[in-house]
């Protein structure tokens, strides 16, 4: 039954939720066309995830109403959702890293097969379903063996092997370079036109404008307004979502780089992973900036100079001294600082507080010679930190998942500051974080450089780069491509050498 | 800031979460109640006593199954240990003085647990695996040592031991002394020692820590022979106990570990879990041992019993994480 007499497919209306006694959605409302891309913003713990999550039944409303197609639904679970057409891709990925990819994608109709599993047509089908999607993907691989863009690809692939109505992508786009995420858009369009709603959420506010039809806008469990996407722009967006003027999301820095480099790397080579040949140097006090696609690796330099990765050759130089640093316990030894791209796996401990969390890292300095932790010297050097990182939380015992992703980031940063690293390596700092937390986050990175700290940043977000380094690096096929100064900085330059071409001449 | 007991017991619902939270507490306390009130001989000192003497050997390995689980590993081998040791002290004591032989023990129960640290810390074997393997390992060469029989203790070093573990001091039976001194000893390790910060870190994410620049297979191997030597220190107190070392001792006691350990609201994937928790484990289980055998109830239904409580403990755990 199709109720004609409205324009919208889903309708969502005075949705309120608790959990306990926090109030997380309050009257919220969302309305979403057919065939359109609508987005929705809010800073981390707006209730974003939590709205979405009441459309596919992982969390039942409190009050309002749901309407898809003219009909009132209430979800009990993932599986009525998908009944109904509603395909979620959750930011988590949720693949069995055992199966293979086909076996993913066909996951729910595995259950609900007979006896015997038609293997070679599945098969078939989750390869033709990849290809339409454009990425270059083996439906038979196990999934264990991809990189985690292609994880996220097939988690796409996942939410459109089913007739889809609705489709939801949370943060789709935080792993892939620009490439990927254009070829992403490119799908998205085609599903539009499909007449397929979309409600894609994103902290990249570019993003929203290169791609949706109307936005919806979330602070603090309350929705703070919808609109056409035509009828506003990013300082309307920001306003709406931090209640708030910003002013500036890449503060300036000032900042006397020293002259002699705090550490210089001559001809690194990896041992097992495709880094070859690398030299730089980062001065006290700089921001170096390390840009390159997907794969092109840079996690895996930043890594291989930790003494995560196994070397092969080359030579590291700290204050003028040569250092060894096979493992990352010498790294550390040697005041040099490693903040993981992937936080949740290798960047904090979440399940521990606060405190664990950034004591862990400094126990030389906290503990006397048996190995007896000075409590009172640990609480001021930590509640020291969560005062100067403004990290949003009751006290220094709260656990670390409790927190919004961008003061996670900060607890994973407080670590190495707390033991007063010499070079700093910070693999995409912001991703996951909210625009509030970003600007905190790189007036940190400024304060760190400020104290002389050679700080190595890579990402992926070119404005972000652009924004904060001093100068960039550019990573291709496992080596430094080119070298782009502050007067050469453009998305254009950043992506002709990340793809192996020179720079355009000026004429 | 911080939110102290009172604020927690300030509302009916704090109340329910203080209960969840301290669940083993709670549950030990009203066991402890409910036996107190079903039988009279319960609360006589002889029976109490004798309940302590019963749980200390076992009681001792449990912190050296928490230190693992902690790691998010687990040590099977633990049972056999307390046999292949028990025999060893055993045979020691008759042959060198009393000290050199409880040393020595303690110090070939250190080098057996190295062998599962290093096998899981620098071979990358699973724990399960390594572990079992040192299981029927200990437990043959036990057999092997004693050509299957006890061995009992025949010097004066053996006597002074027997007497040691069968006596009290202030009312509290020594070995259970031994047992108390080492939940409090670990306490301290845990909370205040940069060695249990460090073990409850590795547990948490391993990945993490290890790209915090801690030495993370250090650690997992120095927890696998902390577990050997305190097997080796439950079977002095074991063997002592009953005057013999047999290699029948410890048999099935690493689940029984495992079990109170998880009954002291650890997780099994590490990271989680505090020695008075793991105390309060190992008496729950005690006690229903003990009450369940004052009301002679046999031993096979005791058995559905303490699985039953284990069921029971870690499903009102799962509120906690709520």
């Amino acid at each position: 039954m199709k109720n004609s007499d409205s324009e919208y497919r889903l309708e969502m209306t005075g949705i309120s939720k608790n959990f306990g006694v926090i109030s997380v959605l309050e009257n919220v409302n969302l309305k979403v066309k057919p065939g359109e891309i609508h987005a929705l913003l809010g800073e981390n713990g707006a209730g974003k995830s939590t709205l979405v999550k009441i459309l596919s039944g992982v969390h039942q409303k409190d009050a309002g109403k749901v309407i898809l197609d003219g009909e009132e639904i209430n979800p009990k679970n993932t599986h009525d959702a998908q009944v109904l057409g509603i395909s979620v891709v959750y930011q988590e990925l949720s693949l069995v890293n055992d199966l293979s990819v086909a076996e993913n994608i066909y996951l729910h109709k595995l259950g609900a097969s007979k006896f015997w599993m038609n293997w070679k047509g599945m098969t078939k089908d989750a390869q033709e379903l990849i290809d339409s999607l454009g990425f270059d993907i083996d439906a038979s691989a196990i999934v264990r063996d991809l990189s985690i863009v292609q994880k996220q690809v097939v988690e796409i692939a996942k939410a459109l092997s089913e007739e889809t109505k609705i489709l939801v992508l949370d943060e789709p786009t935080t792993v892939f370079d620009p490439t990927d995420t254009k070829k992403l858009f490119d799908n998205l369009f085609k599903l539009r036109d499909k007449g397929i709603s979309i409600i894609y959420i994103s902290h990249h506010l570019d993003e929203i404008f290169k791609i949706a039809d109307s936005v919806t806008v979330l602070r603090d469990g309350v929705d703070t307004g919808s609109m056409a996407v035509s009828d506003t722009n990013t300082d309307g967006v920001i306003r709406l979502m931090i209640g708030r003027e910003l002013k500036d999301l890449y503060p300036t820095r000032d900042v006397q780089i020293g002259e002699v480099p705090v550490l210089e790397v001559k001809d690194l080579t990896a041992k097992d992973t495709i880094v070859h040949d690398i030299s730089f140097s980062v001065r006290p006090g700089e921001v170096l900036g390390i840009a390159g696609l997907g794969g092109s690796g840079r996690t895996e330099t930043a890594k291989l100079v930790f003494g995560a990765h196994k070397k092969k050759s080359g030579t590291l130089i700290l204050d003028g001294k040569e250092i060894k640093t096979m493992t990352p316990v010498c790294a550390v030894g040697y005041q040099i600082g490693f903040v993981s791209e992937d936080r949740k796996e290798e960047g904090v401990f979440l399940p521990l507080s606060i405190r664990r969390n950034i004591s862990v890292t400094d126990f030389a300095g906290i503990s006397g010679k048996l190995g007896f932790i000075n409590t009172d010297t640990e609480y001021k050097n930590v509640l020291g930190l969560i005062e100067k990182l403004s990290i949003k939380t009751l006290s220094s015992e709260v656990d670390v998942k409790n927190l919004s992703g961008g003061n996670q980031q900060k607890v994973a940063l407080a670590k190495w500051l707390s033991i007063d690293s010499k070079v700093i390596f910070i693999d995409e700092p912001t991703r996951g974080v909210d625009v509030g937390a970003k600007i905190e986050i790189y007036n940190l990175i400024n304060e760190v450089a400020k104290k002389g700290v050679g700080v190595v940043v890579i990402s992926s977000d070119m404005p972000e780069i652009m924004g904060i380094a001093d100068r960039i690096l550019v990573m291709y096929e496992g080596t430094f491509y080119g070298e782009l100064t502050k007067e050469e900085f453009s998305e254009e330059n950043i992506l002709r050498y990340s793809i192996g071409k020179s720079l355009k001449q000026v004429v | 800031m911080a939110f102290t007991i009172k604020q927690q017991l300030s509302s009916p619902a704090g109340v329910l979460k203080f209960l969840v939270k301290y669940n083993t507490i709670f549950i030990f306390i009203l066991l402890l109640v409910f036996s107190a009130l079903i039988s009279d001989v319960f609360f006589t000192s002889v029976n109490l006593s004798n309940l302590l003497k019963q749980v200390s050997g076992i009681g001792v390995i449990s912190i050296g199954m928490l230190l693992v689980i902690l790691t998010g590993g687990i040590d099977l081998s633990v049972g056999s240990m307390v046999a292949l040791l028990a025999v060893t002290f055993a045979i020691l004591v008759n042959v060198v003085i009393l000290p050199l032989a409880i040393v020595l023990t303690i110090i070939i129960g250190f080098a057996l647990g190295s062998v599962s640290g290093y096998l899981v810390a620098y071979q990358r074997m699973a724990p399960f695996v390594a572990t079992l393997a040192l299981m029927t390992i200990a437990r043959g060469l036990g057999f092997i040592y004693s050509k299957g029989s006890p061995i009992t203790f025949k010097t004066p070093g053996g006597e002074f031991m027997s007497n040691f573990a069968n006596n009290a001091t202030i009312g509290i039976p020594n070995i259970a002394i031994v047992f108390f001194l080492i939940v409090i000893l670990a306490t301290i390790l845990l909370r205040y020692n940069v060695f249990g910060r460090l073990i409850i870190a590795i547990g948490s994410n391993e990945e993490a820590s290890r790209l915090s620049g801690i030495k993370v297979n250090k650690y997992k191997f120095l927890v696998y022979a902390i577990s050997g030597a305190l097997a080796a220190t439950a079977a002095v107190i074991v063997a002592s106990r009953t005057n013999l070392g047999s290699p029948n001792m410890g048999m099935a006691w690493e689940l029984d570990a495992i079990a109170a350990v998880v009954i002291g609201g650890a997780s099994l994937n590490g990271g989680k879990g505090s020695a008075i928790n793991t105390l309060m484990g190992v008496l729950i289980l005690g006690l229903i041992g003990n009450i369940l055998n004052l009301l002679n109830v046999p031993s096979y239904p005791q058995q559905v019993v303490k699985g039953a409580i284990i069921i029971f403990a870690v499903l009102l755990q799962r509120f906690e994480s709520k």
